[in-house]
């Protein structure tokens, strides 16, 4: 099995940096990377919006391992592993619901929305010995548990460092997420998810590629173009933010973007906007400005792709969107997929948001398709290791800066590196900050 | 009963039958499949909704377009002539091997017929085979269209498209669908 520095060759003094093709197909990796990665560490699991009130609860999976997230009788969100003590069996099925407490449908164990068992079936009947209790019969609770600005996190290892430390100066990050109303940011009822057949790295990147977009979406940017044309009635619905930026053009000398990365593998990839109309934010622009000052509510308005690795991203550029990615296989990737936007937005904001994110987004969408099937082609193309090295990180790598840049200054964002340079730039080297922090988890893998 | 005829049908009656809807709907099932995308925007009234909802949790569809997320929703078949556009553009990727597609339609009702209306339900299966990767997948679920006479043809005035197996493989274009 290849070990971390036969699949990175990562040489910073000398210029180079390269990921071999078995980072992403190699099915004992995949293995290494559910236990070291996704079981090993920190993972986003939702907003707190999904379980709002006392007995909601919502299910997700950390790595392969089935997790429920409950609001108990006493307003405290807690996260346990969805399994039964008794046999293991999952007691809570549904995605999302509301439950004061859940019957084990096996042996009708019983637990509270605390996750504390109130009743095993016949125990006084059982001829259990004394020691049966020694063993606690509640759900066995996340090892790490813990939100920030409505954003919730877990971990199935009890190996993390706090949450806040973890997620660093990226927080801020989320800030200007969260900020956009005083009652915080919420899902728009409705999730899409869907299956691509790759590796869940190639999702990872994406959203930090700025060099894909005009070759991947020319019929995206050709349809805003005729839509513009025609200035068709019909069409006003499907009016976008790339509109009025011109980051992703390739036509600018100036600087229009650029890349941040934080420690824990945690990446912006953003594009210099400024308040137009067409976003559904700017009919907020007085309050932001009052409530954020001119500095924050400017980068609300700026194209940002966010990564809180290995599983969250936040992209605010089309449209909104959270992204939660689950690895299904090492050439299998399952994203779910939601519409975010501020809690007491307009109805025609939100209709506008709405109809902005299904044009873009979604499998159904006009700019994701051809993003994933991509992916696709990809993972297919890495079988192909006459040529093992890949060449796609090192874009920037002669420009590479360390700490803040002017752009991060103004909001008091302190980047570890900082790349900012025109539209053409594109770089890639921002990648290899998920790649060190993989080394980093994986480390344990081959030092055990 | 009326004969398939373009995108509209003659010797129509102004109540809808059961076998005339299947006409209907047979006719834009054929087009999607033989890629005749004119003959399938020609079935669509200009103020056309065409609307995929996406789903709120196992049991529940999403019911209002304007607060809550759809797969796609348009208001305007020109919405839907920029998918065509798209499809045809030699500019997407994921369009550019055109999947193979077979639309079956059955159990159809005529839920309400009117003086030149009507509003008519039925289910779908949707046989994709992707020849780009060697894949086949089924989409299934229901179909709602409400039908409306102009200058003696039926029109459709909305397609709501109820895709029950919505964990989806990929791409969902409007021609799989």
């Amino acid at each position: 099995m290849a070990s971390p520095h036969e699949l990175i060759d990562d040489r910073r003094e000398e210029g180079v940096f390269r990921i071999h093709r078995g980072m992403f197909d190699d099915p004992h990796i995949f293995e290494l990377e559910m236990r070291h990665i996704f079981e090993g560490g920190w993972v986003f699991l939702g907003l707190e919006c999904q379980a709002a009130n006392a007995h909601d609860y919502f299910t997700v999976n950390i790595g392969r391992v089935p997790a429920l997230i409950q609001r108990g009788g006493d307003g405290v969100l807690r996260g346990f592993v969805n399994s039964c003590p008794h046999k293991g069996a999952r007691i809570a099925h549904a995605a999302c619901g509301h439950a004061r407490q859940f019957v084990c449908p096996y042996h009708s164990w019983t637990f509270d929305s605390a996750g504390r068992n109130k009743g095993i079936k016949w125990k006084q009947g059982g001829c259990y010995t004394p020691g049966f209790d020694n063993d606690s019969h509640d759900l066995a609770p996340l090892p790490a548990f813990g939100s920030y600005r409505g954003f919730v996190f877990g971990s199935v290892s009890a190996d993390v460092p706090p949450l806040a430390e973890w997620l660093g100066e990226a927080a801020k990050l989320l800030d200007l997420v969260a900020d956009q109303s005083d009652e915080g940011v919420e899902l728009v009822p409705g999730s899409v998810t869907f299956t691509y057949e790759g590796n869940w790295k190639l999702q990872l990147e994406n959203c930090s590629d700025n060099y894909h977009f005009t070759s991947a979406h020319p019929s995206y940017i050709r349809l805003l173009e005729r839509r513009k044309a025609a200035e068709d009635a019909a069409s006003n619905n499907f009016t976008s933010a790339m509109q009025s930026q011109r980051h992703w053009s390739g036509e600018d000398d100036e600087i229009v973007g650029g890349t941040f990365s934080f420690p824990h593998g945690h990446v912006l990839n953003f594009g210099v906007g400024s308040p137009t109309p067409v976003s559904p934010i700017y009919e907020r622009l007085d309050w932001l400005t009052e409530k954020v000052g001119e500095a924050h509510r400017d980068w609300m308005f700026n194209m940002r792709n966010l990564t809180i690795f290995p599983n969250l991203q936040v992209a605010e550029n089309a449209a909104s969107q959270l992204r939660v990615i689950e690895p299904l296989g090492v050439n299998r990737t399952r994203m779910r997929t939601w519409c975010i936007g501020p809690k007491g937005e307009s109805a025609a904001a939100r209709r506008q948001r709405i109809r902005q994110y299904e044009d873009f987004y979604n499998p159904s969408g006009m700019a994701t398709p051809d993003d994933t099937v991509a992916y696709e082609d990809c993972q297919r193309g890495f079988a192909g290791k006459v040529m093992p090295w890949l060449q796609g990180y090192q874009r920037g790598m002669a420009t590479r800066g360390e700490g803040a840049s002017p752009l991060a200054d103004r909001i008091g964002l302190k980047p570890a590196w900082s790349i900012e340079g025109n539209s053409r730039l594109c770089d890639e080297t921002v990648y290899q900050s998920y790649y060190r922090e993989w080394a980093r988890r994986m480390a344990g893998a081959w030092s055990a | 009963m009326g004969e398939a005829h373009g995108g509209g049908l003659v010797g129509m009656s102004l109540f809808m039958t059961r076998s005339e809807a299947e006409d209907l709907l047979f006719s834009e099932a054929r087009a999607l499949d033989e890629r005749r995308f004119d003959d399938w925007l020609a079935m669509f009234a200009d103020d056309a909704e065409y609307w995929v909802p996406a789903w709120k949790d196992e049991t529940t569809p999403t019911s209002d377009p304007g607060s809550e997320l759809s797969l796609i929703y348009y208001e305007g078949k020109q919405n839907l002539a920029d998918r065509i556009w798209r499809l045809n553009s030699g500019l997407s990727n994921a369009s550019e091997i055109p999947a193979r597609v077979v639309h079956m339609i059955g159990n159809v009702i005529v839920e309400s017929a009117q003086a030149g209306g009507a509003v008519i339900l039925s289910a779908f299966n949707v046989h994709r085979y992707d020849p780009r990767t060697d894949r086949s997948h089924v989409f299934f679920g229901h179909y709602r269209h409400v039908f409306r006479q102009e200058e003696e043809q039926w029109l459709i005035a909305a397609k709501t498209i109820t895709l029950l197996n919505d964990c989806i493989p990929t791409v969902a274009d409007v021609y799989m669908l």
